[in-house]
């Protein structure tokens, strides 16, 4: 049974815009308008601050935690054009990096899979993306993909880790050659899919469907089935799941999970890439899963504040 | 003022007309005046005689009339009322209404003829569309462009055939009609409503929008970000249109206090002053249009019509048309690339005069620039991001117009006084700021005598003040406006308590005009300046974390419970207050009479936010969207409202097809499969996964010993190669891929391969796990299908087909092991000397009950579930998971002690040097090249394998080789 195990008081002084929980799900990461960032131990149902990161100059739209491998690790990025990287240290989190080089708001944050090192995906509203890859000794690589998307990029998100072709090709004891990908999305409607060629970040794939802005993509984790999966969605309230088949990476097709009747803000998927929560506009979380006949169903309706996931069928939720 | 004026050539009056808009045709003969009951169709060249009319029965005024401007179809006007637009024809002195346009929801606010195509139409409306309508077709729009926002203007480029423009509040658009999803260009243009927009004649770029705002601004809209050029005004401006000659512009503006009802001439290269004054009318223009030029006269007609109800035709002659050409550059491209040129300002605080002080006559080159480099400045300020840090800086940088508010400023004696009166009530106080102020030092609050208000308001009064200013210099923020706008409201809050008769405090507040600014805007950090290509926040959201958890937040209750369902979320952070002042002003009242009330409607969009912080931006801007139905809404600022929800994490595990508590009980017994499988079954029993007690009962049978493979393929057919054998196993794994089950798959996996790993297929096949892993493997999932392929040996040819292709990515892989067609064959007949090795590699691979083709698949269930594992801190199962996976996991990552040959100092891996082949490291002990576990020495080098070590240490100090280190004290660690 669903169960809600914790309920946080996070006692932000305006609107939180993101909150997520680090890769055990023992801190939750939280940020809000009133410019803070505040993380809490929520291990056993109990709620303990264990700190409130002042830094930004406005309001914080998104927070990413780091693989633990690296370390205790926040990324937030805020309306103030910046980019803050936030580390613990011996017990107390320290801003441990801070990028400025964007020229409007940036919204949206995404560390790579750990597999590729530490490198942090920026979209910003001036249109670009940025990746910050830290290599070492406290200093970090920025590449920069200008005029990613005209008029701005809202959302970034990263393929998993995926090995292509032979192991025989690659020489035993070297770092395997994993192809870099990302898919972002924005305000030209666009979803697009960035791919590494010799340190060069290229546009592989320009997917369209989307009527409106693309508010978020979330590109499904592997379980390692061949095929990828990125889920978008929209100001257009439509919610795409686009699938990819072939091995190359090239052809991408699109299917309609719902038109929601409000802006969609939000999608995520679950550890097995089986359940898509969508959130938006409405105020509502629903969960969707796939059935084995390949349709997208929803599952739950979790209601606002009440914290209960209730089972609702398909014919209610196309009535609300 | 102007330097010159006149009265109009022409007066006709139309009592009674009641006509709110008018159009003069393309041939300059005719002018329709729309009123309610008439349109009347006025002849220019004897405007007092033989106007003809045509009724019209409808209850609503015509919004918006415009002749079609192509001379084939100059008979021709089209007329908008309320949601519909008429298309009427006039000919031979009759008109009749043709066909209507209908598909608005709401009342549409402007319409254009395009320049180019005679029969398109495009026509703006508050319901968010913008149709362009085809005239051959009327029944529908042939394109529809979706704005979110509702449109005030609509303007066709008179350059480029599919660009135009609309007007959204304070924003513009540009909009190309082949690309009607969405708006090319964003312009957050203004900061308040904008009434008037017009395409340069000549240049495509260029526009011109008047606003609210009390400014006329000038757009090269491919620099979206900043202006070209601003006229600022005392009062807003209604309408800025070019003059068809030289640079001119005519604006007119929108009446206050005064009655100002003249049009302005200006010359765009010299903002300061008007060329000429049109004056004449005795009421609000309404309209003003250019009559075409008479064959052979130089002269230009502009034709006004007023709201006195008045048609007046003014005679622009050569000479004041020269007054509009620049004598100073030669084009508007040069004046661009100048503008371009010119270095950016640096970031100082600066006020702009009012009225900028310029040497009388003509503005110079220098004194455009200069003009320019100051709106820049104060463009760049209001860009400026964080808060003051001085008290002069936070004096200067207080915004001046908070209603009824007098504020004396004294930076050098660090306080200012402060006088506020609001209805009856008076209030003075001094406010004293400590040096350490705003570092967590707030300022004292002090009343003068001249106060009226009672002792006890007093005392809430400074406690309101008194937390306001702590919670802000502890953040060590400056508090003085914040403070200002508390006081404010909470005397307004008294006064319209006392005030029973004023129900309304809105009306209140409306009736109150602000006065007019004396002082540059200065607007606020977070205005809508670049805000329009900013995604409108998040408010509600939901995130999987971790290995099971659901992370979600949403509005608190109170703050959403007032929005009606049917209206969409706004989309971008600018969209904000554009849609706050759609609420707060009449639209209701707009469409119920499109007429009068629509033209002047004031907005107060944006004079309502020049907050201090974004917080409170947001706050107010939420809170009067959400609480608009509450009564105390403007006070409701006081009262701490809760804008944060709680954050719910949720355990959806049950949702997912994996179990923490199953990985917590599953084993991978390798030395018994058998019991491992039936242990697993049993576990899979207490979670009640029913199917899963089925497939470990499954794979108890399926590994059954007396199933093992004969090693000679003569024999028998492996049970691999049997129905219930492979095939069942991949369907098995074929459904749990559907149902996304990882954990199942990398179990079943660890298990079969632990299988015929005991069965010695490994140690006989050497690398194949490896090499066979390859691109085709990932290609042929999920249909298994690959089982065909791999036991065809007996007869090959069956699969040719299909396969060819896989085949040509095999050849390039070096894979001579997938037998899957004939090219591979031939290949592999080449490779094999002997048949009989050949065969029994091939009998190999199909004794495995896990297809060999899709290692690299199986291994990458492992190494996801092993992340599972690793999330639910289940580290040792994850390790025995990983045990079974065919590749070598990730190189050790970190500090790495690097090993040189002691023989050739060349670099080395494992135990033997490449170079001299020698041991790398040997054992002092006994003398065998160490690999695993072992110690040596950081000072002389020496060691080996930890056991020897530990023992020789027990008793010893020194090294065992006898080179007299006393490796103990040396490696202190």
């Amino acid at each position: 049974m669903v169960s809600v195990i914790n309920t946080v008081d996070t006692s932000h002084e305006d609107m939180i815009h993101d909150a997520q929980m680090d890769y055990y799900g023992t801190r939750l990461a939280t940020c809000s308008s009133d410019r803070s960032v505040k993380i809490f131990d929520v291990r056993n149902g109990g709620q303990i601050l264990i700190a409130d990161l002042r830094g930004h100059e406005g309001p914080v739209w998104q927070v990413a935690w780091a693989h633990p491998m690296y370390g205790n690790i926040l990324a937030s990025c805020s309306y103030d054009r910046k980019v803050i990287v936030w580390k613990e240290e011996n017990g107390t989190w320290e801003k441990t990096y801070e990028y400025t080089g964007h020229d409007s708001s940036v919204n949206s944050v995404c560390w790579a899979p750990h597999d590729y090192g530490l490198i942090l995906a920026c979209g910003s509203s001036d249109g670009a993306i940025s990746l910050l890859s830290y290599t070492g000794d406290g200093q970090w690589e920025i590449k920069k993909i200008s005029n990613a998307h005209t008029i701005g990029c809202n959302a970034v998100s990263w393929a998993p880790a995926v090995v292509p072709g032979s192991l025989i090709d690659q020489p035993s004891g070297q770092k395997p050659n994993y192809i870099k990908r990302f898919a972002s999305g924005g305000c030209d409607n666009l979803i697009k899919i960035w791919k590494e060629e010799d340190g060069q970040w290229k546009e592989e794939q320009k997917l369209e469907a989307h009527s409106d802005w693309v508010r978020d993509v979330a590109w499904a984790p592997s379980i390692g089935l061949p095929t990828s999966t990125i889920a978008s969605c929209s100001q257009d309230g439509r919610v795409f799941i686009w699938t990819c088949d072939d091995a190359s990476g090239n052809s991408w097709s699109p299917k309609l999970l719902h038109k929601f009747n409000d802006v969609v803000w939000h999608v995520s998927w679950s550890i097995t890439a089986n359940i898509l929560a969508v959130s938006g506009g409405d105020n509502k979380v629903t969960l969707w899963k796939e059935s084995v006949d390949g349709l997208w169903v929803c599952i739950s309706d979790v209601n606002k504040g009440q914290g209960a996931v209730s089972a609702i069928t398909e014919g209610q939720q196309n009535e609300q | 003022m102007a330097a010159r004026w006149s009265s109009e050539n022409v007066v006709v009056e139309f009592r009674d007309s009641q006509a709110t808009a008018m159009s003069v045709d393309c041939l300059g003969q005719h002018a329709v005046l729309s009123g309610r009951r008439f349109l009347y169709i006025v002849n220019l060249d004897v405007p007092t005689e033989g106007h003809r009319k045509i009724s019209r029965q409808s209850k609503w005024d015509i919004g918006a009339v415009q002749w079609n401007p192509h001379d084939s179809y100059a008979h021709y006007f089209a007329a908008s009322s309320n949601q519909r637009v008429d298309l009427y024809k006039w000919k031979d002195g009759n008109g009749e209404v043709g066909t209507s346009l209908q598909g608005h929801t709401r009342v549409i606010s402007d319409l254009d003829w395009a320049v180019f195509e005679p029969d398109l139409l495009v026509t703006s409306s508050v319901d968010t569309y913008i149709y362009i309508w085809d005239i051959k077709d009327t029944r529908k729009p042939t394109v529809s462009l979706s704005a979110v926002a509702g449109a005030s203007q609509v303007k066709w480029n008179k350059k480029n055939t599919n660009c135009l423009a609309t007007s959204h509040d304070g924003d513009v658009r540009i909009w190309d009609k082949r690309k009607p999803s969405t708006a090319v260009e964003y312009l957050a243009a203004h900061l308040s409503k904008i009434h008037g927009l017009d395409w340069h004649p000549d240049n495509e770029y260029i526009l011109a929008t008047s606003s609210q705002d009390n400014s006329v601004r000038f757009w090269d809209y491919r620099q979206p970000r900043k202006y070209l050029n601003i006229l600022p005004c005392q009062v807003p401006v209604w309408k800025a249109r070019y003059t068809p000659f030289s640079n001119g512009l005519v604006t007119v503006m929108v009446p206050q206090l005064r009655r100002e009802n003249s049009l302005l001439l200006w010359n765009t290269f010299d903002l300061n002053t008007p060329v000429h004054t049109f004056v004449g009318h005795d009421d609000v223009v309404l309209e003003f249009q250019w009559r075409k030029q008479k064959e052979g006269s130089k002269d230009y007609q502009l034709v006004t019509w007023s709201r006195d109800q008045t048609l007046r035709m003014w005679r622009v002659d050569s000479q004041l048309q020269r007054l509009c050409a620049n004598d100073i550059l030669d084009g508007v491209d040069e004046l661009i690339d100048g503008i371009a040129l010119l270095p950016e300002p640096d970031k100082t605080l600066h006020i702009q005069d009012s009225e900028p002080q310029h040497s009388s006559g003509h503005a110079d080159e220098e004194a455009l620039k200069e003009d320019f480099q100051n709106d820049l400045l104060v463009g760049r300020k209001s860009d400026k991001l964080g808060l003051p840090q001085t008290l002069q800086q936070e004096f200067s940088l207080i915004n001046v117009q908070i209603r009824n508010v007098n504020v004396e400023m004294d930076a050098v004696n660090r306080s200012c006084t402060v006088s506020v009166h609001c209805g009856n009530q008076r209030v003075k106080m001094r406010v004293m700021f400590p040096v350490q102020y705003p570092n967590n030092a707030a300022p004292s609050f002090q009343f003068a005598p001249t106060t009226t208000i009672s002792s006890t308001m007093k005392a809430k009064l400074l406690k309101i003040l008194n937390d306001t200013s702590l919670q802000k210099v502890k953040r060590n923020q400056s508090c003085l406006e914040p403070c200002l706008r508390q006081l404010v409201s909470y005397l307004e809050s008294v006064v319209n308590q006392e005030d029973s008769t004023s129900s309304n405090p809105y009306a209140l507040t409306n009736t109150v005009t602000p006065p007019l600014p004396t002082f540059a805007r200065v607007s606020n950090a977070y205005g809508s300046y670049q805000d329009s290509n900013i995604p409108f926040p998040r408010t509600s959201g939901a995130r999987f974390c971790g290995a099971g958890y659901l992370v979600y937040f949403t509005r608190p209750m109170t703050m959403h419970r007032a929005v009606s369902p049917t209206e969409p979320t706004p989309r971008s952070l600018s969209a904000l207050s554009a849609y706050h002042s759609g609420l707060i002003t009449p639209m209701k009242i707009r469409t119920e009479t499109p007429g009068n009330l629509r033209l002047y409607s004031g907005s107060p969009t944006r004079s309502e936010k020049e907050q201090v912080s974004i917080s409170s931006f947001y706050y107010k801007e939420r809170k009067s969207r959400r609480w608009k139905s509450k009564r105390e809404g403007t006070d409701a600022s006081n009262r701490p409202i809760k804008a944060a929800g709680k954050v719910i994490l949720q355990d959806i595990s049950c949702l997912l097809p994996v179990h923490k508590s199953l990985g917590e009980q599953y084993i991978l017994n390798i030395s018994n499969i058998q019991e491992t499988c039936q242990k697993n079954a049993s576990s899979a029993l207490a979670v009640g996964r029913r199917d899963l007690i089925q497939v470990w009962s499954l794979a108890t049978v399926a590994t059954d010993l007396c199933l093992g493979p004969k090693s000679d393929p003569d024999l028998e057919t492996p049970w691999a190669q049997h129905p219930f054998g492979r095939q069942l196993l991949e369907s098995l794994l074929a459904h749990y891929c559907q149902l996304h089950d990882v954990q199942t798959l990398a179990m079943l996996c660890s298990v079969f391969e632990a299988q015929s790993r005991l069965q010695g297929c490994v140690s006989s096949l050497g690398p194949f796990p490896q090499r066979s892993s390859n691109v085709l493997s990932h290609s042929r999932y999920p249909s298994f299908t690959s089982s065909g392929s791999c036991s065809s040996m007996s007869d090959p040819g069956l699969n040719a087909g299909g396969w060819n292709i896989a085949s040509k990515e095999t050849e390039h892989a070096f894979t001579p092991w997938c037998e899957s067609s004939p090219d591979d064959l031939r290949y592999g007949n080449l490779t094999y000397a002997d048949h009989r090795e050949r065969e029994r590699d091939q009998h190999d691979k199909n004794k495995r009950l896990l297809d060999p083709a899709n290692t690299q698949q199986f291994d990458d269930f492992k190494k996801c579930y092993g992340e599972i594992l690793y999330r639910w801190g289940l580290r040792e199962k994850r390790a025995e998971v990983l045990k079974f996976v065919s590749c070598p996991p990730d190189p050790h990552k970190g500090i790495e002690f690097g090993v040189y040959c002691s023989h050739c100092r060349s670099e080395v891996r494992g135990t033997q040097c490449a170079i001299c082949k020698g041991f790398t490291f040997q054992c002092a002990i006994c003398h065998v090249a160490v690999r695993g576990s072992s110690n040596f020495c950081l000072t002389c080098g020496h060691g080996g394998h930890t056991s020897h070590m530990m023992e020789w240490f027990r008793t010893q100090e020194v090294c065992p080789t006898g080179c007299g280190c006393h490796c103990l004290l040396e490696s202190t660690f």
